[in-house]
């Protein structure tokens, strides 16, 4: 049975999709479990101060907020399964185009932030491995350290007061201006909130990456290369980066969940108009539909990255083989 | 090397076009506003946040409208009105000629529409929305009925004085019912009013774009469009105001309005608010039911401190609930309760409370108008612990907060930013017996006497009975100190220079139709 396609890879990913199936399932019921725990109730903070209890009770009624939890779940569920996410409650809007549209700015944030974790990453985990015990390798891996302790809030307001505020380099806020702008002004404005974003994943990056490529630049092979009189760099990249890279993808994958999540604290010091900021609204107005589905079109991507993840270990080792 | 070469060209050129973005002038006839948030709705009679009728109060208007800069009332889109001797029956004439931004006409029948969309659940048009304030609003309402074309006569089931500032409420805002039929419930993003401005387009979480309304019955705006951004941190807010990608915003961290100030590109405007912000004492509480306890209370929190140091001055010393903004219905001579501590131990002492006892002082982490409700709580605990008074303060998160609120607690913060501007909806809402948990006299006050006043204030039109009613009532409840009076906090709006003409608004309105940029 060949290595990647045919059958044998199909049906993997078949079985893999029904795994999954339980995970979001499970997500779904978790999710569902927790807004319902949670104090507080969309009705009254809709309608805020004014509000008598019938005025609450007559709006849960409209709603179906009055039926038991059980029977709400499976009501959503069986309407999720065609489609159909419902409304947002203070919104008023339907929540799968709501979810999408502001899936997209996560996506742009998130890809511009795995872009900046990856280069800065995988070139200090390389500079530092290959330069064992230099400066260079202590300075990247004590910034590496910092990195990863450095709280995305935190980082994302000194980013903007130094480059927003003071230099005037990059807006502080949103993704397009106000006036409206094209590719380049989008990419202007992703500018801090990836760096913010991104920070953390690149120094997880690169530790791994530096412990990786040690471990193989140890081995016999890349001896013989090297004896053979290739070049360091094409040692580097040929035979050992190739080599390192499995464990590498695998944290690269789990960053994107990292990113995912941690794109609500970003994209609320930002303003970036993604599912993140619209979650935390979501949350705060106990906006039930629109919480769940933003919870579930973001455990659906972080499964469907994973998968991918999976299917590219045999692209940069072809040993192993999906049965 | 060439690589390496056609990569730094590459980041070059990319730097250039992003530096030149940088540089861009802002266009003179436009202007952009920093919302804390973007609007969540703009179905007028479904909105119940500060941002969103900020900005639907450019496309809608109501019957009755509130003079700019103070809670008077004028005509809207009724150019007149008579009521009945017995105060039941309201006739508004309508203004001529006026059109919906769909190009449809306005006409009695269409307020009648708009009116039992919300009134008649039972109507056709009921499960388009939910009304938060139809109770409130239109609860006192019998009926709405067309007399012709340009009339519409409204019956009340009882007088009731604050009817005519309710019509200028936003959740009775005209609005077109051809709009309504075609886009149903999704007329929260497709609103069709007949103000200055008309929406452009709304890219959700991104802006929103108004564009001026060249029919406007009042004349067209100076400003060809007004940009709405939603910026959530205050530290981007304030960046956004300075480097001038904003030309207008409010809530800046107070501590930077010594620096703005300073800045020669910006205006900080401020003015006094009807905003009160106090803490509910529950005076059904072993030792909260002892008036002198409550008055002790008073004594022992050093407001000015708070505002001072805090609020760093956008606020001023609450000595009644109705801030100076009410105008004639403020009593400024009520008793007053200076910083004494002295005197708050002489009077727990008196109550029999010499050795303080031990209260639970609930305070939100954030929420609508509660300035700095924890910091604030940490020096109020200090200033009681001071005369023996032992709070233990207790945080939640602003939904669960509003739930405990109504629970009747012990003690706890509130902030109440009435949208109109009549003295009953502060007075009548938050402090009459008729008003105890679920709703909001949280504290269970009640005093015979104030409840007869503040029941006479509702039904009595003539202003000059009415002032004598309000200040009476005020003199009775500082007396009885139901709450810890804290502040009114100010209303400060930021813009820069160029922004020319404007006027702020008691009830937190950001009006355009006036303003022009230089």
């Amino acid at each position: 049975m060949a290595a990647v396609g045919g059958h044998g890879l199909q049906g993997y990913v078949v079985r893999r999709i029904l795994l999954a199936l339980p995970v979001l399932v499970g997500v779904s019921l978790l999710v569902f479990a927790v807004m319902r725990l949670a104090p507080g109730d969309p009705a009254a903070i809709m309608l805020g101060a004014q509000a008598t209890r019938e005025d609450v009770e007559r709006l849960r009624r409209d709603l179906g907020l009055d039926r038991p939890v059980a029977v709400q779940y499976l009501q959503w569920m069986g309407r999720v399964l065609q489609g159909d996410l419902g409304r947002s409650i203070p919104l008023g809007r339907e929540v799968l185009p709501e979810v999408l549209l502001r899936f997209k700015a996560t996506a742009v944030l998130t890809a511009g932030a795995l872009g900046i974790a990856v280069a800065l990453g995988l070139t200090a985990g390389i500079l530092s491995a290959t330069r064992q015990y230099s400066w260079l390798d202590k300075l990247s891996m004590a910034v590496a350290v910092t990195g990863v302790s450095l709280p995305v809030f935190w980082t994302g307001i000194m980013l903007i007061l130094v480059f927003a505020l003071s230099l005037r380099w990059f807006p502080s806020a949103g993704m397009i201006s106000p006036y409206g702008g094209g590719v380049t002004d989008l990419l202007w404005h992703l500018v801090l909130p990836a760096v913010t974003l991104g920070t953390a994943s690149a120094a997880a990056v690169a530790r791994l990456t530096r412990s990786s490529v040690l471990e193989i630049i140890r081995q016999d092979y890349v001896r013989a290369a090297r004896a053979k009189g290739l070049a360091e760099r094409a040692v580097i990249a040929r035979h050992v980066l190739k080599n390192a890279f499995n464990p590498i993808l695998t944290v690269i994958g789990v960053q994107v969940g990292y990113l995912l999540g941690g794109a609500i604290l970003t994209e609320t010091v930002f303003s970036w108009p993604g599912l993140g900021s619209m979650m935390v609204r979501a949350i705060q107005a106990r906006d039930y539909p629109l919480v769940q589905g933003g919870v579930l079109l973001i455990a659906t991507t972080f499964v469907v990255v994973n998968l991918i993840v999976d299917l590219l270990y045999a692209v940069f080792d072809p040993r192993i083989r999906y049965e | 090397m060439s690589r390496r070469r056609a990569w730094g060209i590459g980041l070059g050129l990319l730097a250039v076009a992003l530096v030149s973005v940088a540089t861009a002038a802002p266009p003179k006839d436009a202007m952009v506003i920093g919302l804390l948030a973007e609007p969540v709705t703009m179905d007028p009679p479904q909105i119940t946040d500060l941002n969103s009728t900020r900005v639907i109060k450019r496309l809608f208007e109501g019957l009755t409208a509130q003079e700019l800069g103070t809670y008077k009332i004028v005509p809207g889109l009724a150019q007149s009105w008579d009521i009945s001797k017995d105060g039941l029956t309201y006739t508004f004439h309508l203004r001529p000629n006026v059109k919906f931004h769909d190009g449809t006409p306005l006409t009695a029948e269409a307020v009648k529409f708009c009116f039992d969309r919300q009134m008649n659940d039972q109507g056709p048009f009921y499960a388009t929305g939910t009304y938060p304030y139809v109770k409130g609003f239109l609860g006192n309402v019998a009926g709405v009925e067309v007399v012709n074309p340009s009339t519409v006569q409204i019956r009340l089931k009882a007088p009731l004085t604050p009817f005519l500032q309710y019509l200028a409420h936003h959740s009775l805002y005209v609005y077109s019912p051809e709009a309504l039929k075609k886009w149903g419930k999704d007329m929260v993003k497709h609103p069709v009013g007949t103000g200055p401005f008309k929406l452009e387009t709304w890219e959700p979480g991104v802006r929103v774009v108004l564009s001026r309304n060249d029919q406007y019955w009042g004349g067209a705006p100076k400003i060809r469009q007004a940009i709405y951004v939603p910026i959530i941190e205050a530290q981007a807010r304030l960046s956004a105001i300075k480097t001038g990608e904003i030309d207008m915003t409010m809530d800046v961290p107070p501590d930077s309005l010594a620096d703005l100030r300073k800045d020669p590109d910006v205006v900080v405007a401020e003015t006094n608010s009807s905003a009160v912000w106090y803490i509910a004492l529950n005076t059904r509480h072993p030792a909260l039911k002892d008036k002198r306890v409550r008055q002790a209370l008073n004594y022992a929190v050093h407001k000015d401190a708070i505002i001072r140091d805090i609020l760093k001055g956008t606020a001023i010393v609450a000595t009644t609930p109705l801030s100076p903004v009410y105008g004639p219905y403020h009593e400024d001579k009520t008793l007053r309760y200076p910083y004494d501590p002295e005197k708050a131990k002489a009077l727990l002492k008196e109550a029999g409370y010499a050795g303080g006892f031990d209260v639970t002082f609930f305070v939100p982490e954030s929420g609508s108008g509660m300035q700095s409700p924890v910091e604030m709580a940490t020096v109020i605990q200090a200033n009681l612990a001071a005369v023996g008074v032992r709070a233990r303060i207790q945080t939640m998160e602003w939904g669960a907060y509003l739930k405990k609120y109504l629970d009747g607690p012990d003690m706890a913060e509130m902030s109440w930013n009435p949208s109109i501007g009549d003295p009953d909806h502060m007075m009548y809402m938050l402090l009459s017996s008729d008003r105890f948990p679920p709703a909001f006299n949280a504290g269970f006050y009640q005093n015979p006497r104030v409840d007869e006043l503040l029941r006479r204030g509702r039904t009595t039109i003539d202003e000059k009975e009415r002032v004598p009613l309000y200040r009476e009532a005020q003199r009775l409840v500082v007396e009885d100190a139901p709450w810890i009076f804290v502040d009114h906090g100010k209303q400060v709006i930021v813009h820069r220079k160029r922004v020319q003409g404007f006027k702020l608004h008691p009830n937190f309105d950001l009006v355009l139709t006036q303003v022009w940029l230089q």
